[in-house]
């Protein structure tokens, strides 16, 4: 078992760093000793202990020198000094310097192993408290996840109920049950929804967006969301077409929060649509920029909505049957994140014959790697 | 091989939604076995040798999916079901919304075989099981 606590002893007394090894060892701890400052780092490194006894009056390097450079090799190395009783001025000196404790000479052996023991307590507690600022860390960075997760949890095991009824498995139901379980399922996917949006909107921090930005082919991540709605447009019967770009694609963007956007929109787009109808997505380099292009020729927006669409729970009214179903969150968040992107988003849209949404983003600098 | 019903078990600490997901796996004629937490779920992949397994990732903890995941793949304790199928469930959506960063791989961990976004839709459920199933 290799749990043993180490102790090196720095001391250029013969008899001084005996008696310490013989005191320790007894106790239990492994020691290693050294002469001099020089030869007492490199055990340091050596064999990392958890604390160091440094005679502070010492040939070569002094021992204020060995305190300070202990101190650089592990922060978390517990340094006593050993100091005769003329040099308590230079043990408070020490002790600001980063020295846990210091020993007069001098010292009985239970004097020693209080002062060791204490230092090892100290240990623990400094230990303690790093895994509980790292457990905090671990809480905070998923504080997000927690949240989506407890609001989430009861919903999602009503969803789960209603999939099991409305499939017929656990008994037959009435039509005009089914009704409105049906129903009630549908209200209920709506509240997942904003759910969702809400968190995402808690979520998405400009600051963090800039620090995450990467050269991204913006071909590769839209043709992976054309993949992923395929399904959907075929049970919309829409066609979903990807133009692929002759030209430059790449762009200086988060993948996952610029996922979200595309999704968004390329979702919209397929809801949105009439029967029979296309959704064209087209990748353009215009000036310095990059164009991402989504048209749909789905219901449109009237003139009227047009400069609101992008507010927070602004929603387009409809009539009684084309009730809307999202939250009105999806294109507020959408701005946010093409704003901290250094992009802009707009929409042209005329009623009856579709809406284009454009998304410009600012063109990677390519000379960076070539 | 064929009327031998492949055996189930459900790892989830949400009593509802077992409740939920049991009758849809004996739709398709599944056997049911369920755990509440990762320590039970320990005890019933040694003593109910599952054909494949359900595992919920947000238990006691965030990650108690993804450890125990990597151990059933990896561990000597449970090297009779390193090859037992997993899926991860999770009411933390995938694509959209919240998603849950779950790069398995990057963290050195060994990943699920495959996974769903609570609530589950009964057909692609069964379709997922049965994919697993016969490649195992």
């Amino acid at each position: 078992m290799e749990n043993r606590y180490k102790v090196v002893i720095i001391d250029d007394e013969e008899s001084m760093r005996d008696s310490c090894r013989q005191i320790l060892e007894k106790d239990g701890f492994l020691t290693e000793t050294a002469e001099n400052g020089l030869a007492g780092l490199d055990k340091v490194k050596d064999i990392n202990p958890e604390i160091v006894l440094i005679d502070l009056k010492m040939p070569g390097i002094s021992g204020m020198e060995v305190l300070d450079q202990v101190k650089q090799i592990n922060p978390n190395i517990i340094p006593i000094v050993i100091t005769g009783y003329a040099t308590v001025g230079s043990a408070v000196e020490a002790m600001k310097k980063g020295a846990y404790d210091f020993l007069p000479k001098p010292f009985t052996p239970e004097e020693l192993r209080l002062i060791i023991k204490r230092g090892l307590g100290r240990l623990k507690l400094i230990q303690e408290t790093e895994s509980l600022k790292r457990e905090k860390k671990i809480m905070e960075e998923n504080f997000i996840t927690m949240v989506s997760h407890q609001l989430r949890s009861p919903l999602v095991a009503i969803a789960q109920y209603f999939e099991v009824i409305l499939g017929d498995m656990v008994g037959e139901v009435l039509p005009q049950q089914k009704d409105m379980l049906n129903r009630a399922k549908d209200r209920l996917e709506g509240l997942l929804e904003l759910i969702n949006d809400w968190l995402d909107i808690a979520r998405t921090n400009g600051g963090m967006i800039v620090a995450r930005r990467q050269p991204l082919h913006l071909q590769t991540l839209l043709a992976k969301l054309v993949e992923f709605f395929q399904p959907l447009a075929d049970k919309n019967n829409i066609s979903l077409d990807l133009v692929s770009p002759q030209e430059d694609d790449l762009v200086q963007g988060d993948s996952e929060t610029l996922e979200q956007v595309f999704s968004n929109l390329i979702s919209n787009a397929i809801k949105y649509n009439q029967p029979d109808g296309s959704v064209t997505i087209s990748i353009q380099e215009i000036n310095d920029q990059i164009a991402i292009e989504i048209k749909d020729t789905g219901i449109g927006i009237s003139e009227e909505h047009l400069p609101f669409i992008f507010d927070q729970f602004y929603r387009v009214k409809r009539s009684e049957s084309q009730k809307a179903k999202g939250s009105g969150l999806g294109l507020t968040i959408a701005k946010k994140i093409i704003d901290a992107h250094g992009g802009t988003i707009r929409v042209a849209s005329q009623p009856g014959e579709g809406s284009t949404f454009t998304v410009l983003l600012p063109k990677a600098e390519n000379n960076i790697k070539s | 091989m064929e009327n031998a019903k492949a055996k189930i078990l459900i790892i989830d600490d949400d009593p509802d939604f077992k409740e939920a997901v049991a009758p849809i796996l004996h739709s398709a004629l599944f056997e049911v076995v369920t755990a509440s937490n990762p320590t039970e779920g320990k005890e019933k992949i040694l003593t109910e040798k599952p054909d494949l397994i359900l595992l919920d990732i947000m238990m006691d903890s965030l990650f108690d999916g993804f450890s125990l995941c990597h151990a059933v793949k990896t561990s000597k304790e449970f090297s009779a079901a390193h090859n037992t199928p997993i899926i991860f469930v999770s009411a933390v959506k995938e694509l959209t919304g919240s998603r849950f960063k779950f790069n398995s791989g990057e963290q050195g961990l060994s990943g699920p075989d495959d996974y769903l976004d609570k609530p589950i839709k009964p057909e692609e459920l069964i379709a997922k099981i049965n994919n697993l199933i016969d490649k195992a």
